[in-house]
C-alpha cells in the first residue's frame, strides 16, 4: 500500500550572515497512511514543529528545503508546487491544529464564522449551508448545544471547546492528514484526554490520518500506531508503539521513559537526561546525543549513526544499539 | 459616559436641523420682499435675522448643515475606504510592494492636505457638492492608511492569521476577514475624529471661496460673508461660527467617547 504522505531527506536551512545556514532539521524521512495516527516526538528545539510546517510549506519565507527533498501526498509532489498551487492542498487536503487555541481562534469573530471561512476558502457554498455544516462540525467535534455555540465568541468558550473548534475548521475542508502541533500542550490532564480521545475517534470515523507533534511521551501511548522521536533534527529512533514502549533502543528514548513519572513500579527516583539540549547551532560532529549519552562510544563522536534497524518494524540511529542487535 | 450622551445629544441636534430645519424654514436663496429689511435682528419672524441681502439666516444654516453633514459623511467614507485598502495592502504585501507603498503613505502624509486641496479645487473649478466632498476624501487617506498599516503588521503574525493560512485562506482573504477587523476599532475613532476635520476643512475652504460656491448656502461661505458686518450684525457671525463649533465638538466626543468604549485597558 503506497503511503498517504511521504517525507525524504526533508532538510530545513535559515540563512545566516556571513557563516554557514542554519540547519534544524536534516535528513527526517518518515510516511504516514491513510487512517494512522503517527506521534512525532521530542524537545522544544528538536525540529518537530518545522517538520510539521513543512509539509503544508508554511515555514518562514526564509526557510529554505534542502535539494532532495521530497515531500509527496497522493503521488503528488508538494515541495516544487508554485504559492496559489499549494493553497488548495492547505485545508482541503493536509489541516494543521496549532498549540495554542486561546490565539488561534480570531478574537472578533463568531467561531460559526470562522468554521464558514474555512469551508468557503476551499468550496463555494450557500450561506445557510455553510452555517448548517457549521453547526454540523461542531456537534461532531463534541460540542454540546452547537446550534447555539455557533454564534458564540471565542472568549465565551473554555480552552478545550476552542481546541474543539480549531479541530472543526481544520476538518471543514474534510482533509485526508492532520497535523496537530502539541494540540493538548496548553490545556488541563482531563481535557488532554478528551481532545486526543477525539482525534483518536475522527481517525476511526474518517479514515483521517492524524501526526500528532508532541514533547509528551505519555500522551502517545494507546493512541498512536507509530512513533517517530526526534532529537538534533533527526530521527533517532522510529518504531511501532507497543514495541517501542517494551523496549526502546535508542539512550535518548531510554532516557526519556527514565525521566517519566509512574503511577507502578518501585517509586524509584526519577532518572533526568544529563545537561541540555544545545542549539542548532551548536549541534556536535557524530551522533547528536553523544555528549549527553551515558553510554556513548569513541565511534560516537566521530562517525553519524545510520537510522538501521534494530527489531521487527523498529528503526534506531545508534551505533551501540546497532551493535547489540544479534 | 459623560462624553458619549453630550456627543448624541448633540449630533440629535445637528441631525434634527439638517433634517427637519429645511423643511420649516424657508428657501435659503430666496429675498424676502423689500420693506422687509436686509440685516434684520432676530425676531418671530426671523429666528436668526436675515443677512445683507435680506435671506433669512436660519434657513441658510439648515441648508448649510445638509452640506456640512454630507460633505463631512462622504470624504470621511472615501479616506477611509483608500485608507483601508492602501494601508491593508501595505501591512500584508511582500517585503518590495509594502515598501514601495510605505513610501507612498508617507508622501501622502508630509504633504499639507489644505495646500494640496487649494491646488487641487483650483484647478478643478467649481464642483458639484458630491464631488467636492469626494476630493476632500481623497485627500484624508494617508492618516487613516497609516493606522490600518500599523495594525496589520502587528496582526498579520497573529497565530489565528497563521492558523487561516494553515486552512488555505487567501492573501486577500486573510486581510479582509482576519486582519480588517481587528483594525476596525482604531479606525473608527480615527474616522469620528477626521469627521471633525473634515468639516472645518469644508468650512474654511469655502470661506476661502473654493469649497461650496455662493449662492449655495454652506456655514464657511456665510462666515465669509458675514465678516464685513462683524459690528453691525454680529448674528450673522454667530449662528455659523456656533454651529460649527458645536458639530466639530459632536464628532470629537463620539471619537471619545468610541475610544474609550473599545480600548477597554485605556480607561
Amino acid at each position: 500500500m503506497t503511503p498517504l504522505l511521504e517525507v525524504r531527506d526533508l532538510r530545513i536551512s535559515f540563512p545566516r550572515d556571513g557563516t554557514t545556514p542554519l540547519v534544524p532539521v536534516d535528513d527526517v524521512s518518515f510516511e504516514v497512511h491513510r487512517g494512522e495516527l503517527v506521534a512525532l516526538v521530542g524537545e522544544s528545539g528538536c525540529g518537530k514543529s518545522l517538520t510539521g510546517l513543512a509539509i503544508p510549506r508554511l515555514l518562514p519565507d526564509n526557510a529554505s528545503l534542502g535539494s532532495s527533498t521530497r515531500i509527496t501526498m497522493d503521488g503528488t509532489e508538494l515541495v516544487t508546487l508554485s504559492e496559489s498551487a499549494m493553497r488548495p492542498w492547505r485545508g482541503r487536503r493536509i489541516a494543521m491544529v496549532f498549540q495554542d487555541p486561546m490565539a488561534s481562534l480570531n478574537p472578533v469573530m463568531r467561531v460559526g464564522a470562522q468554521i464558514g471561512e474555512a469551508i468557503t476558502a476551499h468550496q463555494s457554498v450557500p450561506a445557510p449551508e455553510v452555517r448548517r455544516r457549521a453547526i454540523a462540525l461542531l456537534a461532531e467535534v463534541g460540542i454540546a448545544d452547537p446550534a447555539e455555540r455557533v454564534d458564540a465568541y471565542p472568549h465565551q468558550l473554555s480552552g478545550g471547546m476552542r481546541q474543539r473548534v480549531m479541530i472543526a475548521m481544520a476538518l471543514a475542508g474534510e482533509p485526508s492528514l492532520l497535523i496537530a502541533d502539541e494540540p493538548t500542550t496548553a490545556l488541563d490532564v482531563t481535557v488532554q484526554a478528551q481532545i486526543l480521545e477525539l482525534l483518536d475517534r475522527l481517525r476511526r470515523e474518517r479514515g483521517l490520518a492524524v501526526l500528532l507533534i508532541t514533547h509528551d511521551l505519555g500522551i502517545v501511548a494507546g493512541r498512536a500506531d507509530r512513533v517517530l522521536v526526534m532529537y538534533g533534527g533527526r530521527i533517532v529512533e522510529a518504531a511501532e508503539t507497543t514495541p517501542l514502549f517494551a523496549a526502546p533502543a535508542h539512550p535518548y528514548t531510554r532516557g526519556l521513559f527514565a525521566s517519566i513519572p509512574r503511577l507502578t513500579g518501585d517509586g524509584g527516583r526519577l532518572v533526568p537526561i544529563a545537561g541540555t539540549v544545545p542549539p542548532p547551532d551548536q549541534w556536535p560532529e557524530g551522533c547528536r546525543f553523544h555528549p549527553r549519552c551515558p553510554v556513548a562510544i569513541a565511534q560516537c563522536a566521530a562517525e553519524r549513526p545510520p537510522l538501521a534497524p534494530v527489531g521487527d518494524h523498529h528503526l534506531a540511529a545508534c551505533w551501540v544499539a546497532a551493535g547489540r542487535t544479534p | 459616559m459623560k462624553s458619549a450622551a453630550a456627543g448624541l445629544g448633540l449630533l440629535a441636534a445637528l441631525l434634527l436641523l439638517a433634517l427637519l430645519g429645511p423643511l420649516v424654514a424657508m428657501d435659503p436663496n430666496l429675498q424676502p420682499a423689500l420693506g422687509d429689511g436686509t440685516l434684520a435682528a432676530p425676531s418671530i419672524a426671523h429666528w436668526l435675522g436675515t443677512d445683507q441681502w435680506s435671506r433669512d439666516v436660519f434657513a441658510r444654516l439648515a441648508h448649510g448643515a445638509r452640506a456640512s453633514l454630507l460633505v463631512a459623511v462622504v470624504a470621511v467614507s472615501v479616506a477611509a475606504l483608500l485608507g483601508v485598502i492602501i494601508g491593508l495592502a501595505a501591512g500584508v504585501a511582500g517585503p518590495w510592494m509594502a515598501g514601495v507603498l510605505r513610501r507612498v503613505i508617507d508622501v501622502g502624509l508630509a504633504l499639507p492636505r489644505v495646500v494640496v486641496l487649494l491646488v487641487l479645487l483650483a484647478a478643478l473649478g467649481t464642483l458639484p457638492l458630491p464631488l467636492f466632498a469626494v476630493v476632500l476624501g481623497v485627500t484624508g487617506w494617508p492618516s487613516l492608511a497609516r493606522l490600518v498599516r500599523g495594525e496589520a503588521l502587528r496582526l498579520r503574525h497573529a497565530p489565528f492569521v497563521a492558523a487561516a493560512r494553515a486552512l488555505g485562506a487567501s492573501p486577500v482573504r486573510v486581510a479582509f476577514r482576519e486582519i480588517l477587523p481587528g483594525a476596525l476599532p482604531p479606525l473608527l475613532v480615527a474616522a469620528a475624529f477626521g469627521t471633525a476635520d473634515a468639516m472645518l476643512l469644508e468650512a474654511g475652504l469655502s470661506f476661502l471661496g473654493l469649497g461650496i460656491r455662493p449662492p449655495s448656502p454652506s456655514w464657511g461661505g456665510m462666515l465669509l460673508e458675514a465678516r464685513d458686518y462683524l459690528g453691525t450684525a454680529p448674528w450673522l457671525l454667530l449662528a455659523p461660527g456656533i454651529a460649527l463649533v458645536l458639530a466639530t465638538a459632536t464628532a470629537t466626543l463620539l471619537g471619545d467617547a468610541l475610544r474609550r468604549s473599545l480600548t477597554p485597558d485605556q480607561r
